[in-house]
């Protein structure tokens, strides 16, 4: 039983480091435009495919999790959610005021973002359990 | 919230590991638990209650106004 809850724990961690494998070359590739557009357009559902992958995995390791373990990535979740949300507002605003910045707070960007936003919530949740 | 697992735990004289284990949950969740930085869900306290052959009400006690009564 602890053995499949480890398992599962490691396939999700696993899954995510294949989504990130995948992301980053297809970003490289479709920026530098080395391929035709049909191509192009395989390349950019490859990391799309493994995301939802991770997802799925992730979920499933979330329902093995014991309840203080779930609680630590609800509130990771919800901080790194929030956060994102927070983030997203503040440059739509200074968008519409014509200040705003694509080289820091592009599209691309934005999933790195939301990825460290969710490890700060899951640092503070972390600390608050004493987990 | 107060709870006397700590007490229960060195009356069978058991680990945070071994009661970790007996009730299912890891040995950090546990610490957790017992330094009351977490509140169990009734599940895990009716099973906690089981494993030491006794009740809720034993493990888990209100402090001051947290019974949200009032005067």
């Amino acid at each position: 039983m602890e053995q499949s809850k480890r398992s599962m724990h490691l396939q999700s961690v696993i899954y995510a480091l294949i989504y990130g494998a995948t992301y980053l070359p297809a970003v490289w590739l479709l920026k530098h435009q080395v391929f035709g557009q049909p191509v192009s357009i395989m390349i950019a559902v490859v990391p799309v495919i493994t995301f939802c992958i991770f997802i799925y995995k992730y979920i499933k390791s979330f329902s093995a999790m014991d309840e203080v373990k779930q609680r630590v990535q609800l509130e990771a979740v919800v901080i790194g959610f929030a956060l994102t949300a927070l983030l997203l507002m503040v440059m739509f605003l200074l968008g519409l005021c014509g200040i705003s910045n694509s080289l820091w707070f592009g599209y691309a960007y934005l999933v790195c973002y939301c990825w460290l936003f969710y490890f700060i919530g899951w640092i503070v949740s972390k600390r608050k359990y004493g987990v | 919230m107060k709870n006397t697992i700590k007490v229960e735990r060195a009356k069978k004289n058991w680990t945070q590991a071994d009661l970790a284990k007996e009730i299912g949950i890891s040995r950090q969740g546990l610490n957790s638990i017992e330094t009351g930085k977490f509140i169990p869900s009734t599940l895990l306290a009716l099973r906690m209650a089981k494993v030491f052959g006794t009740t809720v009400e034993v493990l888990f006690q209100m402090e001051g106004d947290e019974d949200g009564l009032g005067e």
